[in-house]
């Protein structure tokens, strides 16, 4: 099983983690056409790369924010949200 | 309309569901009736050396967090964890555990009194915020007891990983669970914390293991100074 | 005949203890410590098993655990491996996949009409007619297989634990010992794991006649006995790698889920077959084989045998078999040279070496139990050819064959290593290792023992360097010399029957028909011919396929590449993988009350919640309708501890709610309760609740059971990103809730609190602390199941005391509990839809009626934006309330069946239950918005297909149809 590391509990085996979707800037709601809002909300990109994803650990309910790369699965960094700054670099 | 005593509202261990009503001898500790001995001294003896888990859940506790909580802690005389996630003791050999970095759980143990000190104090402070506990505590030991930990929790309790202080929030059996190792009475033991609701589940796993494994169910008492 | 030998030096056998067993009926005795075929073997039984196709004879291939032919049933257990599970006293064996005995077996027919049965040939036989193929595909089962399972087989469990260590060692021969030992004296902590039972790989049989390497295994193993900080593990097998070096031991305990910092392998390679005809008979095995029988279990492989090699290995095994008293008839070197090496030690003890030769076909004894000789050619090693003009026949007992190797890298291939094709010593090497990965010894295509050592210190170096200590850096060392593998040790023969997968029974001539057929790619050829799809998983065939597709294909073996590995290794029981099992389950403080009282319990989310309370001999249904009616004409009592309950503090609380939820807070009064609706941001409803305010800087919300974690965590990561000056409290456990509702549900709270309790001073839809039977309670007026209903909170250790004072105080009013599946109903019949359960995973909340929740001119909340998307649309969809005629007696319609018109779908139902209070049958579901006004009439078509007419009517349903 693969190893997640929480920003603030540590490195724990994934089934302490639950899964927030990717971390995404929604359009300015009041400015933005629908047609913007509507690709925010539905549309997703499948291509792989490096993402930004939400994880939850669960045990201790910290949201952070887990920098992965979908193509080769390694994650690079996991930071409390807006916190990237004092992050630790992951599994390790 | 009809009276009632506060006081004399005696509740029930969130446990003993799944423990013998008949077979264990029952006490009420804290207002808390509890399963105290589950078997002649000496057999309980033998399983704690091997293996003992006992129910704890009668122990007094206090939860409080928010951004102020420490500051507020401080002032009553509570003292604190220095880093997140890791535990402490003070008067009365009361527990302090650091939940993450702004959350507490206090515990006092038998006699001790800080957590009806500061449950009495019900004025609500800007950013400190109290957690209700109904939790489910137990308290394992013995030569066996990281076989039975290694078989709940993927993580590594050995005392090489998880430090005297450490205060860990993982997965036991599935369910959210707080671990510390702590000394009792100059024995090494594993505390647990989990929601009161699912003490049960808990408590049947802990003794369907711990029997297995030549241990088994012992009363608070085993662990108590004397 | 007995073929065992006096005492080898190291010897796993204990011969002070005697153990009898049965086999096919037959009395047998062993030693402790014989596998069931060693000890077979030792008393002259060479006919162990029957193929799985053809129903062969065979004996021992390999005697390293994929003799799959050699597979017995041993009372309830079936496919024992005999070749490797020892022998225990008092068993009682049988070979599977027989009929009749493994010694006449009436199958055995099918061997000689194997020539009409070419790969593919039962599919292409028996697929058309259609209809007849499971007639045939049930005689084909029979006839082909393994073991009979066993239906009532006990549910054995395993522990499955875990532990962790620096560095696990894959692999306890000489190479993994070195290894481990180097990484255990740089203070590593090391595991070291072995698939047998004791340590030392090959250096324990490998001798080449000279048992004085014993000694150096003696050294390794008492230094690895002196490092305290090696753990091992025989007995074992590393069963499959998983992300993050976590890597399942299989032993008969369990599992082990060993996490590693870095993982050795140094598992070794597979002997390989050299393919000539009948090189599957009893008494034709594996080089290496013969000589584990020979220093493991100290028995003689044969008498008077024959050594057929394609490479130095086999003249090892003849300097073995020569030093324990077999006559060495011939060897048979395929290559035209020869071994430099060995060839005068050969000729000093007189054996005789034909190099350039092959054995063109072993001779079956007359009743095909064993052999009696071999005819030898000379071989055309440029065209892989035997030259039949030049064949002579020479007399034996059996053969010993070897051709080469190919590596035990499936876990290297798990954990994703690349690995190239190395011509030096014709076998697949790793050429890039994942990160902390490390390969050592015969997987790297080292075969000498001095360069293994080496190898093992070696990677233990780069492990140490790579958890960041010191140690000197080393590269792998090439092979030298002659390649301890044949490039294609393959002999055609027109009558085939030359094997290369033995568990398959497949042969050269399969391959090349495969081939025609089109199955030219590995893959593809895998599952055409079945190579390597047996029990032993291509151990010792995927290597010849690959080398007889190259050829076929006139393609470097490279090209080829090879088939996918993936866990587990090794077959592994439903028991090990099932292990425990954990279901954890939450119980409210009063389970132990409803499970006094009879109740019924479902499981809702994570909870046991009491579902009804059947009196004797009632059914569900007049037990939910009995509780319903005394909700509505007394009053009722219902746990609700496993509701959602969290507390929002802090001067933000109104304004996070407001962004949370759809409607608004700010101006809510302290004591005054709320409906909350949470959307997501595409705008469908998610869940909904109640939020009463305690305070300026306190709400209290309470949720359904269900969704109560999802939302919890929904409102968690909203504060991560809304930083408000707020503070959250999940008190779901730490409180219970109980919910009094009914006519005389405030007549018995009053006797249990003095808070005035009257409509004026407590109205709906408001919220008081205040003690009830002494306790600190919440207390909620809500609407959920009757007009007159009050939600209890307080602490869920006082809960209990709580209940039974109402209890006891409702005894005169006739108060009576109920369970949650009488709450659906109750609440259907107050026309509350429910989420989850009236909406799915589309439905927006202008299609369930909910407009008057949504507060549209706030600045923000979730799924605002898409709301205001959606509200420019028609509506395509609409939950109506609607009732079934009056006394109607036909077919009820289900949940989810559909409305209709003709051939088109308007909608389904969503609930539908009969009242009894009502007299009624009344749902709600969605239809096209045209069918949605009061009176309209749509048509449901039942679980048979009947129609059923439905008429929209206004809810709540006890108002319209009662009045009240």
């Amino acid at each position: 099983m693969k190893l997640l590391t929480c920003p603030m509990n540590g490195t724990r085996p994934l089934s302490e983690f639950v899964f927030g979707g990717e971390y995404r800037q929604a359009p300015d709601q009041d400015t933005c056409t629908d047609a913007q809002w509507a690709a925010f909300v539905h549309n997703r990109s499948g291509a792989p790369g490096d993402k930004k994803e939400w994880w939850y650990h669960s045990p201790s309910g910290t949201w952070f924010i887990a920098e992965r790369n979908t193509l080769t699965d390694k994650v690079t960094s996991t930071y409390l949200l807006g916190q990237k700054d004092t992050t630790q670099e992951a599994g390790k | 309309m009809q009276q009632f005593d506060v006081k004399s509202i005696i509740q029930t261990s969130p446990v003993a569901h799944a423990q013998p009503r008949d077979s264990a001898k029952w006490e009420v500790i804290n207002s808390m009736d509890t399963a105290v001995q589950f078997a002649s001294a000496a057999i309980e003896d033998a399983r704690k050396k091997v293996l003992g888990v006992a129910d704890v859940s009668c122990l007094a506790r206090y939860g409080v967090k928010g951004p102020n909580a420490t500051q507020w802690l401080l002032e009553r005389g509570i003292a604190i964890p220095t880093t997140p996630n890791s535990w402490t003791m003070c008067e009365q050999k009361t527990l302090v555990l650091r939940l993450g970095s702004s959350e507490f759980l206090i515990e006092d143990q038998l006699g001790g009194s800080a957590c009806s000190r500061l449950a009495s104090d019900t004025n609500r402070v800007a950013s400190v915020y109290k957690v209700p506990r109904a939790d489910a505590a137990f308290i394992v030991s013995g030569s066996e007891a990281l076989n039975l930990l290694s078989e709940l929790c993927s993580l590594d309790l050995r005392e090489k990983s998880l430090a005297a202080k450490d205060l860990i929030m993982t997965q036991v059996a599935g369910i959210s669970a707080t671990v510390i190792r702590q000394t009792l009475n100059g024995e090494p033991v594993y505390r647990i914390w989990c929601d009161g609701t699912y003490g049960p589940y808990m408590w049947e796993v802990l003794i369907e293991i711990a029997t297995e494994l030549g241990g088994g169910a012992v009363g608070l008492v085993q662990y108590q100074s004397s | 005949m007995i073929f065992r030998t006096p005492k080898q030096v190291g010897e796993w056998v204990n011969r002070t203890k005697k153990i009898n067993f049965t086999f096919e009926g037959e009395e047998f005795s062993a030693f402790e410590g014989d596998t069931i075929s060693s000890a077979l073997w030792a008393a002259g039984q060479k006919v162990l098993g029957r193929s799985f196709k053809y129903h062969r004879a065979r004996g021992v291939l390999s005697l390293a655990n994929h003799d799959v032919n050699v597979l017995v049933t041993d009372g309830i257990d079936t496919n024992i491996r005999a070749d490797v599970v020892e022998v225990k006293q008092g068993m009682v064996l049988t070979a599977v996949n027989t009929s009749g005995g493994v010694k006449k077996d009436k199958n055995s027919y099918i061997d000689s009409i194997s020539p009409l049965l070419p790969v593919g040939f039962y599919y292409k036989a028996f697929h058309t007619p259609r209809r007849l193929f499971p007639f045939w595909e049930s005689v084909i089962r029979k006839a082909a297989g393994l073991g009979i399972v066993n239906f009532d087989y006990p549910r054995i469990l395993k522990r499955k634990t875990h532990s962790h260590c620096d560095v696990l060692v894959v692999g306890a021969g000489p190479t993994g010992l070195t290894a481990a030992c180097t990484a255990a004296e740089a203070g590593l902590e090391v595991t070291i794991v072995d698939e047998n039972r004791q340590l030392g790989g090959s250096l324990g049989y490998n001798r080449a006649g000279d048992s004085s390497v014993v000694t150096e295994l003696d050294s390794l193993m008492s230094k690895v006995a002196s490092l305290p900080n090696i753990k091992v593990m025989t007995g074992a097998y590393a069963a499959g790698y998983y992300p993050d070096h976590l890597i399942p031991i299989v032993s008969e305990a369990g599992i082990n889920k060993v996490r590693a910092k870095s993982v050795i392998v140094a598992s070794g390679a597979f002997e390989q077959p050299p393919v000539f005809r009948y090189n599957d008979l009893p008494g034709v095995m594996l080089g290496s084989a013969a000589q584990r029988l020979l220093y493991r279990y100290a028995v003689k492989p044969f008498n008077n045998g024959i050594v057929v090699t394609a490479n130095d290995y086999g003249y090892r095994v003849a300097l073995d078999l020569f030093q324990a008293g077999t006559k060495i008839v011939a060897l048979v070197d395929m290559r035209p040279t020869g071994s430099t090496a060995y060839a005068a030690a050969l000729a000093k003890r007189g054996v005789k070496v034909y190099t350039g030769h092959c054995v063109y076909e072993a001779i079956a004894s007359s009743d095909k139990s064993g052999v009696r000789g071999a005819i030898i050619c000379a071989y055309d090693e440029k065209q892989s050819i035997a030259l039949t003009d030049t064949k002579f026949t020479l007399e034996c007992d059996g053969i010993a064959m070897s051709a080469g190797w190919a590596p035990a890298g499936a876990l290297l291939y798990q954990a994703g290593t690349g690995m190239q094709f190395d011509y030096g010593v014709e076998q697949f090497v790793p050429s890039r290792l994942p990160n902390g990965m490390f390969a050592a010894g015969k997987v790297n295509g080292i075969f000498e023992l001095e360069q293994r050592l080496r190898d093992g210190v070696r990677a233990a170096n780069d492990v140490i360097r790579h958890l960041g200590g010191q140690a000197p850096q080393n590269d792998v060392e090439k092979h030298v010399g002659i390649s301890p593998s044949h490039a294609y040790p393959m002999v055609p023969h027109p009558k085939g029957k030359n094997f290369v997968d033995f568990d398959e029974d497949i042969q050269i001539k399969d391959f090349v028909n495969a081939a025609k057929e089109g199955f030219d790619n590995i893959e593809l050829m895998k599952r055409f011919t079945t190579v390597g799809m047996g029990p032993s998983q291509g151990k010792h065939s995927n290597m010849n396929a690959i080398r007889i597709l190259a050829r076929i294909r006139g393609l470097p073996v490279e090209k080829i590449g090879t088939t996918t590995s993936r866990p587990f290794f090794h077959p592994t029981p439903i028991g090990h993988l099932g292990g425990r099992g954990f279901h954890s389950h939450r119980l409210t403080s009063l389970h132990d009350w409803h499970q006094a009282n009879g109740a019924v319990f479902t499981d809702i989310g994570a909870w046991k919640r009491a579902a009804y309370y059947p009196a004797a001999g009632q059914s569900k249904e007049d037990a939910i309708q009995t509780e319903a009616l005394a909700v509505r004409k007394t009053a009722g009592i219902i746990d609700g501890s496993s509701f959602g309950k969290i507390e929002i503090h802090g001067p933000d609380a109104a304004l996070f709610l407001e962004r949370f939820f759809t409607g608004v807070y700010t101006d809510q009064k302290v004591g005054s309760c709320r409906y909350v609706m949470l959307l997501d941001e595409t705008g469908v409803v998610v869940d909904d609740g109640i939020a009463s305010r305690l305070a300026d800087d306190l709400f209290y919300l309470s949720i359904g059971t269900s969704n109560a974690a999802a939302v919890y965590r929904e409102m968690q990561r909203s504060q991560q990103m809304w930083q408000l000056n707020i503070g959250l409290v999940n008190v779901t456990g730490a409180f219970g809730a109980i919910n009094i509702a009914g006519p005389a549900a405030r007549e018995i709270l009053s006797t249990l609190t003095d808070l005035d309790l009257s409509y004026e001073s407590f109205p709906m839809s408001s919220v008081r602390e205040s003690h009830v039977a002494g306790v600190e309670t919440r207390m909620i007026r809500v609407a959920f199941v009757a007009d007159n209903g009050y939600e209890l909170h307080a602490p869920m250790g006082q809960i209990p005391h709580l209940w039974n004072a109402l209890i006891e105080a409702g005894k005169k009013h006739a108060l009576r509990p109920f369970g949650s599946d009488t709450q659906r109903l109750l609440r259907l019949e107050m026309g509350h839809a429910m989420p989850g359960v009236d909406t799915d995973g589309l439905t927006n909340p202008f299609e369930i009626g909910a407009d008057w929740a949504i507060k549209m001119d706030k600045p923000y909340f979730i799924g605002q934006r898409s709301l205001t998307i959606l509200a420019k649309r028609p509506l395509r969809k609409q939950l109506v309330p609607f009732v079934l005629a009056e006394n109607y007696k036909g077919e009820m319609p289900m949940d989810c069946n559909l409305v209709v018109d003709g051939r088109d779908i308007l909608g389904r139902v969503t609930s539908i239950s009969y009242s009894k209070y009502l007299d009624r049958c009344i749902g709600f579901a969605y239809v096209t918005p045209a069918r949605k006004e009061v009176g309209s009439v749509f048509q449901i078509r039942a679980d048979s297909g009947a129609l059923v007419a439905a008429t929209v009517v206004k809810s709540p349903f006890i108002k319209t149809l009662k009045g009240a």
